[in-house]
């Protein structure tokens, strides 16, 4: 409880506490962080460049999420079938990615990605600029599904690998075929584990930092293209500790949004 | 035949000595038996070394060097320590550039308390107005600067017959030239599009200011004349397609360059040494360095500045008026500016520095990798023609950033430089009043 507390109560009730000041200056010198009350959520919502970092993230979390999923489940059900020492070398390279540090991940991308050293352009002989600002998000969306799409598979093969075999005999002695027994008893079966890795995609997706930082120095990458490079920078650069938080409040309820909406969506399907 | 060698020696002799006595000024008196530990935050290759000097001139001073490597990542820690008012060090590096954006958080002491104006005479005189706008407090003691001028490959400019540009006409001229030549394939120059201070530096040349202190607040002019001029004469470049638009410090660029794909550049003082490390085994030996073009040919040279830093000293600090001798005693003493240059490729901020022997060793990098020409004589010629009046404003970490954006956009043709230009100072401004800056 204690813990809960210092670790969990104290810095969100800080964060609030500072989202409630502005800084307030008087010709030159320091500026003096002053009592504002709401008017750095004010600011928040009539802030474009904000909010469309909301909608870079929604468009990028509509995309890569059910990409990466069907990916990975796609994956789960293959090594479920394939038995065997050919199983487990491919459970393990496809797993590699997420052991890499996603800084790491974002340098080693960016030089693939370089417009001049890129293989894939060397290759091709196209000149691509995957660091361009307009395919930047797509990008990263690629950096975070060859980071992550090994670590959902492993869960989702593990969930398949729980399910008692007396169920699949069943199945099979009524008749059904492979692609039966996939699509009527090992789907429905993996619901709430993609339901669960969908949730926790959601919550990543929003927290998506360290890749479009790394790939900062390398392109023209905008401020804005993710909430929490917004977020950095306007604590980091601009030095605005208040209306750093405020946005990091307002960041964490619309998570918090979301995946209740997921949540209820995803609850909803499973009656019909 | 003695005689000679005598003179030689004698002469050799007193050089030293003169360079030693011009460079090393009286530094401020200390309380000696006061036993003192100072930290210090840099990003200088091989401070400890430098740092060792010291203790041994003031054995009661100890110093502690951390090095953060630098950048962005430096800052960060620097304003987050700031703000919580605890974890700062005695002493900090920070880029002119992002200067006023700390001396705004408070958190910077103003040395003129500690007698910092006293020695203004020993530094490069726009050096100064970077550390003491209004010239009265004084936020910091210059270390390094980076006057601008011109790199290029000798062997390709010869290959493709062109001559050392003299002047911006000529640049152009023999731009379009290399481009006919190598069909395409070797451009002359390279629009560093994500850096704000390269493309600045060119227009301060040029005279331009960006910010200026005005009574109790600030004008921007982003937009100016001189920035206008610069931006339409390289977006000309561009649209022909006769320079290239590689990113500084990536390595497309390191390899363009090894690989002869881009034959000349704008590089500050500290660039040759970057040169000399990033392409070790590629194209060592074929590089020159000569004065910035002008826009009228002329005799006097006229240069800007990319980057540079210079030493804080924290308000958090308890020992202010050791670290403020510190500060000074790392940039003016001659042992300590020799070895910043050797270990860092710092280009000093002195005066005196400027003339130190090590500066124009032609048998060292960076002049070695530059064909043993001697580029430190080119840089102090650059660097004596940096307008003085030159000023930045608090919020040019944002300015920085949103000026990428603009010439993104400007690359991609859906702005003119102008327009860019334009842009540019309309979304900085109104940030900065956002930030609640008194600005116009």
């Amino acid at each position: 409880m204690l813990a809960f507390i210092a670790f969990f109560v104290a810095p969100v009730g800080y964060a609030v506490y500072l989202s409630l000041f502005i800084k307030k200056r008087s010709g030159f010198g320091p500026a003096k962080d002053v009592f504002g009350g709401l008017a750095n959520y004010v600011r928040a919502f009539q802030d474009t460049d904000f909010l469309q970092s909301l909608a870079h993230i929604l468009v990028f979390g509509v995309i890569q999420i059910p990409v990466m999923l069907i990916i990975a489940t796609a994956l789960a059900l293959v090594l479920d079938a394939a038995k065997g020492s050919a199983s487990r070398f491919f459970r393990t390279a496809f797993y590699l990615p997420y052991t890499v540090p996603s800084v790491i991940a974002g340098l080693l991308w960016g030089y693939l990605y370089s417009k001049n050293l890129s293989p894939f352009n060397q290759i091709t002989g196209l000149k691509t600029d995957f660091l361009s600002s307009q395919v930047v998000l797509f990008s990263i969306g690629n950096i975070v599904t060859w980071t992550w799409t090994g670590y959902n598979m492993i869960t989702l093969y593990a969930a398949l690998q729980n399910v008692p075999t007396d169920i699949y005999e069943a199945a099979r002695i009524d008749g059904a075929t492979g692609g039966q027994l996939t699509r009527y008893v090992k789907l429905p079966l993996l619901r709430p584990t993609l339901i669960l890795t969908g949730i926790f995609s959601i919550i990543g997706t929003m927290q998506i930092f360290s890749e479009p930082f790394v790939l900062r120095p390398l392109g023209y990458v905008p401020d804005n293209i993710t909430p929490n490079t917004y977020l950095y920078l306007t604590v980091a650069r601009d030095g605005n500790f208040g209306y750093g938080a405020a946005l990091a409040v307002l960041l964490a309820l619309f998570t918090l949004l979301l995946s209740g909406f997921f949540l209820r969506y995803a609850a909803d399907g499973g009656d019909t | 035949m003695k005689k000679a060698a005598l003179f030689v020696t004698l002469a050799l002799g007193l050089s030293a000595l003169g360079s030693a006595y011009a460079a090393d000024p009286a530094f401020p008196k200390v309380d000696a038996g006061k036993k003192v530990t100072l930290e210090v935050w840099s990003w200088v290759p091989g401070l400890d070394k430098t740092v060792a000097a010291f203790t041994k001139a003031y054995p009661n001073i100890s110093v502690k060097v951390v090095n953060l490597g630098g950048g962005p990542n430096t800052y960060t820690k620097l304003q987050t320590a700031l703000k919580a008012g605890s974890g700062a060090p005695d002493v900090a590096q920070i880029e002119y550039g992002f200067l006023p954006a700390f001396a705004d958080t408070g958190g910077l002491q103003d040395l003129s308390k500690y007698g910092a104006n006293d020695y203004k005479k020993y530094f490069v005189p726009w050096t100064w107005g970077q550390v003491s706008p209004e010239g009265s407090a004084v936020y910091a003691i210059p270390q390094d600067t980076g006057p601008f001028a011109m790199v290029y490959r000798e062997d390709i400019l010869k290959k493709y017959g062109v001559a050392v540009p003299k002047t911006w006409a000529q640049y152009a001229q023999a731009a379009s030239v290399v481009n006919k030549k190598s069909a395409g394939k070797v451009k002359l120059g390279n629009f560093y599009s994500t850096f704000a201070p390269w493309f600045m530096a060119l227009a301060w040349a040029d005279g331009a200011q960006f910010f200026k202190r005005d009574g109790d607040g600030w004008v921007q002019t982003l937009n100016n004349p001189s920035a206008k001029k610069v931006l339409n004469y390289w977006y000309g470049m561009i649209k022909k397609g006769d320079v290239s638009t590689i990113n500084a410090f990536s390595a497309d660029y390191w390899n363009a360059a090894g690989a002869g794909t881009v034959a000349s550049n704008f590089e500050a003082a500290w660039g040759p040494g970057g040169y000399a490390g990033s392409m070790k085994d590629k194209s060592a030996g074929l590089w020159r360095a000569a004065p910035l073009p002008q826009w009228t040919a002329s005799s006097t040279i006229k240069s800007g500045n990319w980057g540079g830093s210079s030493n804080v000293v924290t308000t958090q600090s308890k020992n202010p008026k050791e670290a403020t001798l510190f500060a000074l005693w790392l940039n003016l003493s001659s042992s300590a500016i020799s070895a910043n240059w050797v270990n860092g490729g710092l280009f000093p901020a002195s005066d005196a520095g400027l003339d130190l022997p090590v500066l124009h060793e032609k048998t060292k990098n960076p002049s070695k990798f530059f064909g043993g020409q001697d580029i430190s004589a080119v840089y102090t010629q650059a660097s004596k023609g940096v307008n003085v009046n030159f000023q930045w404003a608090p919020w040019f970490p944002f300015a920085n950033d949103n000026f990428n954006k603009q010439i993104d956009l400007m690359i991609k043709g859906k702005l003119t430089p102008d327009q860019a230009l334009d842009a540019w100072q309309a979304e900085t401004l109104a940030d900065a009043k956002k930030e609640g800056y008194t600005v116009r």
